[in-house]
């Protein structure tokens, strides 16, 4: 399980995608705004490999999500 | 009390950015920002296919470090910026498209010419913004630039209603004159993992540099020749990396990868140490990655980027920062420090001599890689040298002796087919005294020919150097290398007559088709005050050598069988 927070709302749905590109299926996925931003509960399966790019692709989209805009 | 437009709010702010000059193509939507445009002091460059719009954007902000700028309108405008942007994205270019967009009041209503770009692109920008009010504007817009170009820099697309372009403003805002405040602080990497790199240098026998793209876009070209100069172990560089490293420097190695040097590569190879310096360990640079520098016990790994560690090799010692702060600070740390001298492996790796294998057979066309040579024999130092996408691509970064990596500009992640003449126009708009030449190959320059019309129209004096075998180069060697010599599609042979076409554009075009004629060629080119296009009939089977087959490892490199 790892929970996100984000500023971008589209953030889950980019998200999912990398995941079923990476061949790994979400097992739980819930979301909520919360102020400004928002709040991801997520966890994903798949093999090992895929779940290392996906988490290090998130942390990435994460980092890049800091970079506040207006 | 006069209101401005949110077009010309738009046109105000990126003026208050330090933007010039914007690249695109009208269309409906779109159409307040090109009214604003009309008589504003931005100069817009107009090409004929908003794909050229983008890659031009590209090659202003390649060449010059600042944002590029495109404009397209909603729909096919939109959709056309999109593999321009992914190729910014991926050669992580500071780059803002400005899309129009249908009326809010009908987005949703699948509206003439309405798609949803936002959703396109959300996977191939930096990030990008459907902006709802005209007090957005100026904002996002100051954000945008600081997205583009903070921390590793990469694509934004901002989407414009037109309702919102064509608003007016409820009073007359002075524009703040001095950009918004960097919104993140850049990572720095920490003491301890710098003091380990240092400390892994001293224990180190065979060191490799390999430099990369991220020295272009943190301005450390110069902190790291000094770097390299203290440590004086052999210098490979990635296809974006090259300029980096002086060429002239007999420690330099050359490219490294697929069609890398050699020595570059084995250097690779046998090292003990390996410090990558914003670089990202592309397919193309490790090949197999469970094979790469199999004798490296240890690899530094330097990046803006921390996804980047260990997302395909495995790094002992990761330093996240700006690349630029992190060698000033090995730099400051090397200059207190013992290190051995690694003259005897430099030697050995760097061992002169080595020429790049190339294909016996000749006909009575040209010698591309002769013509290469010949030509970057000849170009004034502080020329610019866009390419294309294929053969001539790797022919002319295995080539080329750019001391600046603002110097060469070529597509690299994505390989997009059709980059190297708009590129080349972005540059020579950026540096209208610079010579700038674009090397293309003939499937490519079919993908942007177009913009010879671009060229004339703004007098741009841009040369084309068109690299013709009258082949998809590229593909037919894989073709002949990898499926039984089973050329489907990749042949041209009604390619048309090139120099007539560049005449009716107004373009001087001349025929290069033999050997003979090269010198005077290009003595003729670097004279010509215009553009000007070299059609150079070549040898239609001459293959880029070495080459190491996809998912090899460095020591499979391919050379060609003596005839």
């Amino acid at each position: 399980m790892r929970t996100v927070t984000a500023n971008d709302g589209r953030m889950l749905a980019r998200i999912i995608h990398l995941a079923h590109r990476f061949g790994c299926t979400y097992t739980r996925v819930a979301a909520e705004h919360r102020g400004a931003t928002y709040c991801m509960e997520l966890a994903f399966a798949g093999p090992g490999d895929a779940l290392r790019r996906l988490d290090a692709q998130i942390t990435k989209l994460l980092a890049d999500d800091r970079e506040t805009i207006a | 009390m006069h209101r401005r437009t949110g077009a010309a709010i738009v046109l105000d702010t990126l003026e208050s950015l330090g933007v010039d000059t914007v690249f695109g193509y009208p269309g409906g939507a779109i159409m307040p920002l090109y009214d604003a445009l009309y008589d504003h002091r931005i100069a817009h460059v107009l090409v004929r296919h908003e794909a050229a719009a983008v890659f031009a954007a590209s090659g202003y902000a390649r060449s010059t470090g600042r944002p590029g700028v495109c404009v397209a309108t909603s729909g096919p405008g939109a959709t056309n910026l999109v593999t321009g942007i992914v190729d910014a994205m991926l050669d992580n270019v500071p780059l803002i498209a400005l899309t129009g967009q249908v009326r809010t009041a009908v987005m949703g209503t699948d509206a003439f010419q309405e798609v949803d770009v936002a959703a396109i692109t959300h996977a191939v920008t930096k990030r990008n913004i459907v902006v709802r009010s005209i007090e957005q504007l100026e904002p996002v817009l100051r954000a945008a630039f600081h997205l583009a170009t903070g921390q590793r820099p990469g694509p934004v697309l901002i989407d414009l209603p037109t309702d919102v372009l064509r608003a007016l403003e409820a009073e007359s805002v002075p524009l703040a004159r001095e950009p918004a405040p960097a919104l993140c602080e850049r990572p720095r990497a920490s003491a301890q993992a710098l003091d380990a790199a240092v400390a892994a240098l001293q224990r180190a026998e065979r060191p490799v540099l390999i430099v990369g793209g991220g020295a272009r876009w943190s301005g450390a070209t110069e902190i790291f020749r000094s770097f390299a100069s203290r440590i004086g172990a052999p210098v490979a560089a990635t296809l974006h990396g090259l300029g980096c490293a002086d060429p002239g420097d007999p420690a330099f190695l050359g490219m490294l990868g697929m069609h890398g040097w050699k020595r570059a590569n084995h250097a690779v190879a046998g090292a003990d140490v390996i410090f990558a310096l914003g670089m990202r360990f592309d397919d193309r640079v490790t090949g197999d990655p469970a094979k790469f520098a199999p004798n490296a016990h240890t690899i530094v790994h330097a990046d803006v980027d921390a996804a980047e560690f260990n997302k395909v090799v495995r790094t002992q010692i990761p330093l996240h920062g700006d690349l630029r702060e992190t060698l000033v600070a090995l730099d400051h740390r090397l200059a207190r420090a013992a290190l051995p001298s690694f003259e005897g492996w430099r030697a050995r790796a760097c061992a002169s001599g080595e020429q790049l294998p190339r294909d016996d057979a000749r006909s009575e066309h040209l010698s591309a890689t002769d013509f290469l040579d010949a030509l970057f024999a000849a170009l004034p130092a502080d020329a610019i040298v866009t390419t294309d996408v294929g053969q001539h691509q790797m022919w002319a970064a295995q080539r080329v002796r750019v001391s600046h990596p603002q110097h060469f500009l070529t597509s690299g992640g994505l390989g997009s087919m059709g980059f190297g003449l708009p590129a080349a126009i972005g540059a020579q708009i950026a540096h209208p005294e610079r010579m700038v030449v674009a090397i293309v190959g003939d499937g490519g320059f079919q993908m942007s020919m177009a913009e010879l019309a671009t060229l004339r129209r703004h007098d741009l004096p841009v040369k084309i150097v068109l690299l013709d075998n009258r082949n998809l180069g590229m593909v037919r060697q894989w073709q002949e290398l990898f499926y039984n010599a089973r050329y489907s599609a990749t042949a041209l042979p009604d390619n048309p007559e090139f120099t007539t076409i560049a005449r009716a554009y107004g373009i001087e075009g001349r025929l290069v088709d033999h050997a003979s004629a090269i010198p005077g060629a290009i003595e003729r080119m670097l004279e010509s005050a215009g553009p000007m296009l070299l059609h150079c009939a070549c040898f239609p089977h001459e293959n880029v050598w070495p080459i190491i087959p996809s998912g090899k490892s460095l020591d499979d490199l391919m050379e060609p069988v003596p005839a």
